[in-house]
């Protein structure tokens, strides 16, 4: 009868031992490592995973109310081109992509150029130029002879102000916002001439 | 010996017939027996327990902890593609190999998923059976009284005066006044105190499972994400303006807390005198942050290891370097470059920093540059190298290229480095550029200016909703692991008979499940003499 009791010690001991190596594991996965931590952050943009996203006319959400200062220092305000669609295009002149699609974009702008014709504002393009110097920036635009103008946004507000509904998600992105203001598509990932031109004839076609 | 004979293992906490022997211990399907009797669901039961056992939990263990060291010792593309890449530009064979097996992307790997989800299933599968046994045994009664008290490892006889019903009376108002837990039968008493280890047990288990599910919530909601950020500008928490963004699974872009940083001023100072010449003394960035597009900016202190927290958002400082700053005039006289570019240090003693100055707009030709900054330049026997961290005589040397830069199509391409494929060197020969200096690129190609440079922070962005509350379980798991190794759990059983000359006579016995930390005989002797007492004295 001297059996000694048996208890579950050292199963909660084993298990103690886990959860706490769990929880050191868990630190180490979360916290900072100081100075020695690498900084080399390779391609140094978040590009995003490459699709179109068509919002039907019935679901648009609203686009936010977008201020800024141009390139060239005008004020742009968003609510201003209510009436026109509007081509918003996110980009910045380091960025492989954006320069894959620049041609295209400068093409579809200076189609578009004269379709409002006599009927009312047509479809306006606009850049929006992030993470970049006004010097490239202008450079890009001579290179690619991109005639529409880009808001200059040194602090993300612009794409912040799109967060809380379509957020840019990855460089480039492109948003379509119809008449009424709502956006009615994003594209991630550089943009196609025959692609982006359907859906901007679409979106104008609409009444707003 | 009857059948409610003493039994030193005093229940285990369940009955036998409910569970598996022991979850904890070794397989209760024995491994030997031929397939053929097991069938499908005996084979997925064995599996289970097999999975479920410690004995896995702590190979699993064994294996994770194995399976991060690659992670910390080889360059990862999470942290660190440029090292990743740079890794397989002098290894080109092994890279490969190493590449094929994930082992660049340790903490993405599918094995790497097949051990923490089999380790998760593994401690789930263990703890909640064992969670609801005990919630069980902490609501048990105290079993019925043994019959020979005697056979007990304490026991005690005494005769007392009163009646049977009346001495077994005393007696359980002595129990019940030391706040034992009570049952009776005829002509028995059954008491049991310290269910404050069940208790203890209980939370140490509910507690690690909310340690896996917090550690697993942070898994889902948390993203963690980088951000290089040069003096004088600013960034906003927003895929777009990161650098590295890891988002949890069920993280999707909308979800960022949309936070600004604004880096004013940034100050590092170093040893300098001593054997420690050169070491970091201290690092500070002076930010501005907001929580919202429209809140107020606050100012912010942001040091190693103290980050800012903005949302529930930890914003850490990690790392820092140089952003020398250029301007680039073409050959058809445009300004085409204008700003800072960040260098990386490749080495601490001195921040020896390289980096690539890309300007694909030049005309006629694209023009980039690869080289040093050297924050104390000085000259080593004709070879110049950087003599200490702090910018005391900051200089640039750089190799000029012109071509084609790869950056109107194709993969992107790392900002660090210059991918030299189509382009042609430059015959200028490399010379030290101090601050203001210019060098005038051959044929007319244009002009390069060293306008001054500019320091940046590199900062880690984390987001862990199941920080907090794995943090409160792991302070539960310890507080009822010490719960239930400090209470023991201790029973006392008293049966009155009548005696032949009248009266009664008293048999207690005691019985502890566990005495290593002593003391039970003692208190069994002074209940029994308290018992005693009372008997005796109604």
């Amino acid at each position: 009868m001297s059996r000694p009791p048996r208890f579950p010690r050292r199963a909660a001991a084993g298990a103690a031992l886990a959860a706490a190596l769990a929880l050191g594991l868990a630190a180490c996965g979360g916290g900072a490592t100081a100075q020695d931590a690498a900084v080399g952050t390779g391609s140094s943009f978040v590009s995003g995973s490459y699709g179109t996203t068509v919002f039907q006319p019935g679901s648009r959400p609203q686009a936010p109310a977008v201020t800024g200062t141009m390139l060239t220092g005008s004020t742009f305000r968003l609510s201003a081109d209510r009436g026109a669609v509007v081509v918003m295009n996110f980009w910045g002149s380091w960025c492989t992509p954006c320069r894959e699609e620049a041609p295209a974009l400068g093409a579809l702008a200076r189609h578009f150029a004269g379709a409002g014709g006599g009927t009312g504002p047509g479809v306006r393009f606009v850049g929006v130029d992030i993470r970049d110097d006004p010097a490239s920036a202008e450079a890009f635009m001579r290179t690619f002879r991109i005639g529409y103008p880009s808001l200059n946004d040194p602090n993300d507000a612009v794409a912040l102000d799109f967060s809380g509904t379509v957020p840019p998600a990855g460089i480039p992105a492109t948003l379509v916002i119809d008449r009424g203001g709502r956006i009615a598509a994003r594209i991630i990932g550089p943009v196609s001439y025959d692609g982006l031109k359907a859906l901007i004839t679409q979106v104008s076609a609409e009444r707003s | 010996m009857t059948g409610q004979a003493v039994q030193p293992d005093i229940g285990p906490e369940v009955p036998p017939d409910a569970a598996p022997p022991d979850d904890f211990g070794e397989p209760a399907a024995a491994p030997g027996r031929p397939a053929a009797r097991l069938g499908v669901a005996g084979w997925l039961r064995w599996g289970w327990r097999q999975l479920t056992s410690m004995r896995t939990a702590l190979i699993l263990l064994f294996l994770l902890a194995a399976g991060s060291i690659p992670g910390s010792v080889l360059p990862q593309e999470g942290t660190n593609p440029a090292a990743v890449s740079q890794y397989y530009a002098s290894h080109p064979v092994l890279a490969r190999v190493l590449g094929s097996l994930s082992l660049f992307n340790v903490f993405g790997a599918p094995w790497f998923a097949a051990i923490y989800l089999l380790l998760f299933a593994s401690l789930v599968g263990c703890v909640l059976p064992r969670t609801l046994r005990l919630a069980g045994s902490a609501r048990q009664p105290p079993p019925r009284a043994p019959a020979n008290l005697g056979r007990l490892p304490f026991s005690a006889t005494y005769a007392s005066a009163l009646a049977p019903e009346a001495a077994l009376q005393a007696a359980a108002t002595v129990l019940s006044g030391r706040r034992f837990r009570l049952r009776t039968g005829p002509g028995w008493v059954s008491a049991e105190k310290g269910y404050l280890r069940e208790a203890g047990n209980l939370l140490f288990h509910i507690a690690l499972l909310g340690c896996l599910v917090s550690i697993g919530l942070g898994g889902l909601f948390g993203y963690k994400a980088n951000r290089l950020l040069v003096t004088g500008t600013s960034f906003a928490n927003t895929v777009t303006a990161l650098d590295e963004f890891h988002p949890g699974r069920l993280v999707s872009p909308g979800d960022l807390q949309p936070f600004t940083v604004a880096l004013d001023h940034f100050s590092a100072s170093y040893v300098t005198s001593g054997p420690l010449t050169g070491q970091p003394a201290s690092f500070v960035a002076a930010i501005r942050y907001s929580a919202s597009p429209q809140g107020p900016m606050r100012s912010y202190a942001l040091q190693v290891n103290h980050p800012l927290v903005v949302d529930g958002v930890r914003v850490f400082l990690i790392g820092h370097g140089y952003a020398p700053t250029f301007r680039v005039t073409d050959g058809t006289g445009h300004v085409v470059f204008d700003g800072p570019v960040p260098f990386i240090p490749v080495e601490t003693s001195g921040l020896t920093s390289e980096g690539a100055i890309k300007v694909p707009d030049a005309n006629p030709q694209q023009l980039g540059f690869a080289g040093v900054f050297l924050p104390t330049a000085v000259d080593a026997g004709g070879r110049l190298e950087s003599a200490f961290p702090a910018p005391l005589r900051p200089m640039v040397s750089l190799v000029s290229y012109a071509g084609n830069l790869g950056m109107n199509s194709g993969p992107p391409q790392s900002v660090y480095t210059l991918d030299t494929a189509g382009l042609r060197r430059l015959p200028i020969t490399p010379q030290p550029l101090a601050v203001g200096q210019s060098m005038k690129l051959p044929g007319g190609l244009g002009t390069l200016t060293y306008t001054g440079y500019q320091q940046w922070i590199s900062l880690a962005i984390t987001y862990d909703p199941g920080q907090l509350p794995a943090l409160v379980s792991g302070i539960a798991v310890l507080g009822g692991l010490l719960l239930s190794f400090m209470v023991r759990r201790r029973r006392v059983f008293v049966r009155a008979r009548a005696a032949d000359s009248g009266g009664t006579i008293l048999d207690v016995g005691g019985l502890t499940r566990s005495d290593a930390a002593g003391g039970f005989e003692d208190e069994f002797s002074s209940l029994a003499a308290e018992i005693s007492a009372q008997a005796a004295k109604e």
